[in-house]
């Protein structure tokens, strides 16, 4: 029956509700860049959903684990094939997105005799120079945006805003790494606070009151509610960071040290 | 396959091929011959390398790094035709990367070790027929035994353990008497030297190997070269800058000689 065109936009706008439908749930990521790089963060229940892919690039998922799995496999294998066969210089964020990963979510998506991969993806490219960085945020129809300083995943466009617009007022430039790891942890609170409204049927908030609702210690009482049965993770694509690889995870012990005083006090039990 | 974390697997579904045998005899001259040695010292273990490539009687390179990282905790050194010996170290230090990045733990110390037995298996042919022997020395932390740990391999790829000291290249029958001396009569046993007091015997090994193996490049001060010396700690891989081996040079070898 999909031979006839309009029956096939029909079945494509379905999966995009079901798609939409399967990331309500899901928990926002934030990538933000800092004075020695970029931080990725996230609050999970344990599955992680932050990965080293290669010396420089990092990614970020929302989605079915399954899925993610899969389509971060497809990004190794592709990183490393290509580093080992030229050098590690070529395998760059852009080119994994552009002629690796898009295509395979798009195609998966337009097939819609076959399941599409229920997944949102975040490259995050450590640039070789200082403010070279590059943020690929990948939709499960494999259409892509690229910035520079900030980006994020979340279940709906209207939050990917709010998140933004939080991250833009509150870090407008590169800051030390404590002032950053704040930045993305409030900034997850408006998008996980966001998408439960959403979720809710609640209306968005008028603008004319989001400041206030978007208060740091209203947002660190929001975080330290939800944050109980869940994990912060927290990795660093680090520019001082020895040797080839620059990533690494950012410990519990040292995550908590990094915090400032208020917002650790308000996320002990 | 590539949920398994194998790399070499992996690139070898693709079509590659680590060497391919030339036929015996061929007559050619292939850049082989080094001094290479790795001992324990006080707070981990000491890798060392000559810089020398050699073709025949040809000195073909003064400059080789012969002491290659693989990632945090772990080196090879090469001995051996350099082009395959730089082949096997790339898909070691992809495949650690990849086993770490897949499977999101390290790959076992026992592990690393057999990755490279397979590839010295895998080369079998290519070293018999004399375009491609390699004998390694493997060095690195195992970070579950909290111990730094010291292997060396003959070129069919059979491993051993050097308890205390291992050498390859053509200079290492020349050190080896020396280290069974220093390590059984010296001062002091190897295991209690300072990095410091390490790296000096290092030199003096090496300057050694290079007065009866031409192929040993040992040390060239006009021309500011200095081996590679190489320490293995539970931090990790750190190398000695250049600076602290012409100064020890200058005080602990060079009087001596």
């Amino acid at each position: 029956m999909y031979e006839e065109p309009y029956r096939w936009v029909e079945a494509v706008e379905n999966r995009r509700q079901y798609l939409d439908e399967q990331f309500k749930e899901g928990s926002p990521v934030v990538a933000l860049a800092y004075d020695a790089g970029i931080l990725l963060l996230t609050v999970s229940k344990g599955t992680p959903k932050i990965y080293e892919i290669y010396d420089r690039l990092a990614l970020g998922g929302m989605g079915h684990p399954a899925d993610l799995e899969k389509l971060r496999f497809s990004l190794l294998e592709m990183a490393h094939v290509e580093g080992f066969n030229r050098s590690p210089a070529d395998v760059t964020g852009v080119r994994m997105v552009k002629y690796g990963i898009a295509p395979v979510l798009k195609q998966a998506f337009e097939e819609v005799f076959k399941a599409p991969f229920i997944a949102k993806l975040l490259l995050a490219e450590l640039g070789m120079k200082a403010g070279k960085s590059s943020l690929l945020t990948i939709s499960y129809d494999g259409t892509f945006e690229e910035a520079s300083h900030c980006a994020v995943l979340a279940a709906n466009p209207s939050t990917q805003r709010a998140m933004l617009e939080f991250l833009h007022r509150q870090a407008p430039e590169r800051l030390p790494l404590d002032q950053t790891i704040t930045s993305a942890l409030l900034a997850w609170a408006v998008g996980d606070r966001a998408q439960r409204r959403h979720e809710a049927g609640e209306t968005e908030p008028d603008k004319t009151q989001a400041p206030a609702m978007e208060a740091p210690d209203a947002l660190a009482s929001y975080l330290h509610n939800r944050l109980s049965d869940k994990t912060i993770e927290c990795a660093l694509l680090d520019r001082n960071e020895r040797g080839s690889s620059k990533y690494r995870v950012l410990p519990p012990d040292e995550l908590s040290r990094t915090l400032p005083h208020d917002l650790k006090s308000s996320l002990s039990p | 396959m590539g949920m398994h974390g194998d790399f070499y697997q992996l690139l070898k579904g693709q079509g590659y091929q680590l060497c391919v045998p030339a036929a015996a005899g061929s007559g050619v001259d292939i850049p082989t011959a080094t001094t290479i040695l790795a001992f324990k010292y006080r707070d981990g273990v000491l890798v060392a390398g000559d810089r020398r490539a050699t073709a025949g009687n040809m000195v073909m390179y003064d400059r080789t790094d012969k002491v290659l990282d693989l990632d945090r905790h772990s080196v090879m050194a090469i001995a051996g035709v350099p082009a395959t010996a730089y082949e096997m170290a790339r898909i070691l230090e992809h495949s650690f990367k990849y086993y770490r990045r897949t499977q999101l733990q390290e790959l076992s110390f026992e592990g690393k070790l057999r990755a490279l037995s397979k590839l010295l298996k895998e080369n079998v042919a290519a070293a018999l027929s004399g375009t491609g022997a390699v004998a390694p020395i493997f060095a690195g932390y195992d970070v579950e035994q909290e111990t730094a740990k010291i292997y060396f391999y003959d070129i069919l790829g059979a491993e051993f353990e050097g308890v205390e000291y291992a050498v390859s290249g053509s200079g290492s029958p020349t050190i080896r008497g020396i280290l069974h001396y220093l390590n059984t009569w010296g001062e002091q046993p190897l295991q209690a030297m300072s990095e410091e007091q390490a790296a000096a015997q290092a030199l003096r090994l090496l300057t050694s190997a290079a007065e009866f193996d031409s192929a040993t490049g040992g040390v060239n001060r006009e021309a500011d070269l200095y081996p590679v010396v190489k320490f293995i700690t539970a931090a990790g891989v750190g190398t000695m800058p250049d600076a602290r081996l012409k100064s020890l040079f200058e005080a602990k070898v060079a009087r001596h000689v």
